[in-house]
């Protein structure tokens, strides 16, 4: 309480990120490796463009919880369009992004003319985009996918995995966007004051259709990177990855109540968790330990972040 | 009667039973055994079911096949149903270890033998069909020593921590590593049974380990299956080993092709063949066994065509 200073946003989440990787990096030489953070940017490209897309609607003050079926339903379509010698490889890519953005578009209808909650919503979109990612795949995984897409998730460029660099460019536009579009800066008026903005002629409900539908748009994306690098359109994939992209973005400064954040932050987080899960399995810590360790660390670092604020 | 459709078809048959029932009954005369499958639109299940069919027709009994379709509920029913038409001998594919457990204390008070078969119930049926998930590992890790001449580091894939599943192919994989004192387990983690969680993990191992890891085992095809593609974008799979058990497509394809070194085999046709069997042995008053433990396979290049 005595610092009165105003701190840079995300410089507590920064410090804690860099004391966490010099404590792994003594305790592990092998982990400030070329190698290894080439495999860090990689690993954290799937989580990190689910962030940036869930960062849209967290401002806003919603919520999607329909992240992870939708990478497994787009993932799904993808492969579907992706066998050799079918398609052009961009086929199978806007097909599963389309998709995303269909579905995420849904949500945004339902949570502004609907007039419904987000989380009941897009729990709603959850359940029903998991059954039709089994149903599109008869409930088997879509396999013998060609090399021009499976190359999206293994290939690399400049020493850099493909799959990071498609992060990096979405969370770039997403920045600017954010920041200095009109737009942008409407999604910030509706999740500080919902009410406030709708009477200085911000159109709140056009402002979250396109929140949504781009939330829904990166989760295609997703879902195309991920069957890409594991080479299968999975039904049962990406359970649970909403939560790791939700944590990711508060981690990052994003209030839950929507108005305060951004992407830059939520990279920081979604860093932060994949430091955490490369690091550990470094370690090789047990399983249980892991889980604990994770928990502690998620809302240590929040906790850091607030109180360097204050 | 299962796969008649349509008003005129229902009526032909009701016709049937009602003119014919008797005689056709009399003239057939072999046991009829009601059999409640967990869900015919697993793979697996088909598989169980297609074996049934076969045997049944070839010991000459009469089977009534219901789909449970995952729901304990309705399985009880099935076999209340079954009770109330005094079939000879219930099949039970249970769908829960507890809650498809009255459907077996059902039929044992009607009198009624049953037969559990893939998997457990809490309550003892009259025999049980299956095989033993530690066996699997078992096997898989015995490939992998045999291999590797009872000499290397290993590293483990676990399950979802805390299911049946892993808890049996873990016990089963560190009977053989401690019966091999040269196989050193350097590392073990869950990738909770996900091909994505696995390969990472296995990316996270190959930093750690590099070359030094001789072999994988995934306690399931999915998670064998990232750690073969993350061995592979490394180019490290010549000198890693790589094994799975579930023989899914995607790994006998992989088998095929010389990719992945080996997966185990479920053998789901010896499972309902041997279900329909012990029932018929139970009803004709011939000796049984309480307890029938199909074997598992061992898949590698060599036998992989007989698989598909």
């Amino acid at each position: 309480m005595t610092k009165t200073r105003k701190w840079p946003p995300q410089l507590g989440l920064a410090i804690a990120l860099a004391v966490l990787m010099a404590g792994l990096a003594a305790a592990r030489p092998g982990f400030i490796t070329l190698g290894n953070l080439v495999n860090l940017v990689r690993q954290i490209s799937i989580n990190g463009i689910l962030a940036v897309g869930v960062t849209y609607v967290l401002l806003t003050g919603g919520v999607d919880l329909s992240l992870g079926s939708l990478v497994a339903l787009t993932g799904v379509i993808a492969a579907t369009f992706a066998h050799p010698g079918e398609y052009a490889v961009v086929v199978p890519v806007s097909a599963g992004i389309a998709a995303g953005a269909l579905c995420g578009a849904i949500n945004g209808v339902l949570v502004t003319r609907g007039r419904m909650a987000p989380f009941v919503v897009t729990l709603g979109m959850m359940t029903s985009a998991r059954g039709l990612a089994l149903l599109a795949s008869g409930g088997r995984p879509v396999s013998n996918l060609s090399t021009a897409f499976t190359r999206i998730g293994s290939g690399d460029f400049a020493g850099i995995p493909a799959p990071t660099w498609i992060l990096l460019a979405v969370a770039a536009a997403s920045h600017v966007f954010l920041r200095n579009m009109r737009m942008g800066r409407h999604v910030y008026a509706v999740g500080g004051n919902e009410s406030a903005a709708r009477a200085s002629g911000v159109h709140v409900n056009k402002v979250k259709m396109v929140c949504y539908t781009v939330c829904g748009a990166m989760a295609g994306l997703a879902g195309v990177v991920l069957a890409s690098r594991i080479t299968t359109g999975q039904p049962n994939a990406g359970i649970g990855y909403e939560l790791d992209a939700i944590a990711a973005v508060v981690i990052g400064g994003t209030s839950l109540n929507g108005g305060t954040g951004g992407v830059s932050g939520t990279i920081l987080g979604a860093l932060l968790i994949g430091v955490i899960n490369n690091g550990l399995d470094l370690l090789n810590v047990s399983s249980y330990y892991q889980q604990v360790i994770k928990g502690v660390i998620i809302v240590g670092a929040v906790w850091l972040d607030r109180s360097k604020k204050s | 009667m299962k796969r008649s459709s349509g008003p005129v078809a229902a009526l032909a048959l009701a016709g049937c039973l009602l003119q014919a029932c008797s005689s056709s009954g009399s003239a057939k005369k072999g046991p009829v055994i009601g059999v409640s499958l967990l869900n015919v639109s697993n793979e697996f299940i088909v598989m169980i079911n297609q074996a049934m069919d076969a045997k049944a027709k070839e010991l000459g009994v009469q089977i009534i096949v219901n789909d449970a379709q995952r729901s304990a509920d309705r399985q009880v029913e099935q076999v209340e149903s079954f009770i109330a038409q005094k079939v000879d001998a219930i099949i039970l594919n249970p769908c829960e270890v507890e809650a498809s457990s009255p459907a077996v204390d059902k039929a044992i008070a009607a009198g009624i033998p049953i037969v559990n078969v893939n998997s457990e119930t809490r309550s003892t049926p009259t025999a049980f069909v299956g095989s033993r998930d530690e066996e699997a590992a078992r096997i898989a890790m015995e490939y992998i020593a045999k291999r590797l001449n009872g000499k290397g580091n290993v590293t483990m894939m676990q399950g979802f921590m805390g299911q049946a599943g892993q808890i049996k192919r873990d016990t089963g994989a560190r009977e053989v590593l401690a019966k091999n004192p040269g196989l050193k387990l350097i590392a073990q983690q869950t990738a909770e049974w996900d091909r994505a969680k696995a390969m990472s993990l296995m990316e996270n191992w190959i930093q750690s380990y590099g070359a030094r890891i001789n072999a994988v085992f995934a306690q399931n095809d999915e998670m064998a299956m990232g750690a073969l593609i993350a061995l592979e974008q490394a180019r490290l799979k010549d000198k890693v080993i790589v094994v799975g058990v579930d023989a899914i497509a995607d790994a006998l394809a992989a088998v095929r092709d010389g990719r992945l070194d080996a997966t185990v085999f479920q053998d789901a046709r010896g499972q309902g063949a041997a279900a329909v069997e012990t029932a018929v042995r139970i009803v004709r008053k011939q000796p049984y066994e309480k307890s029938v433990m199909i074997p598992f396979q061992l898949v590698t290049r060599d036998n992989v065509a007989q698989f598909h």
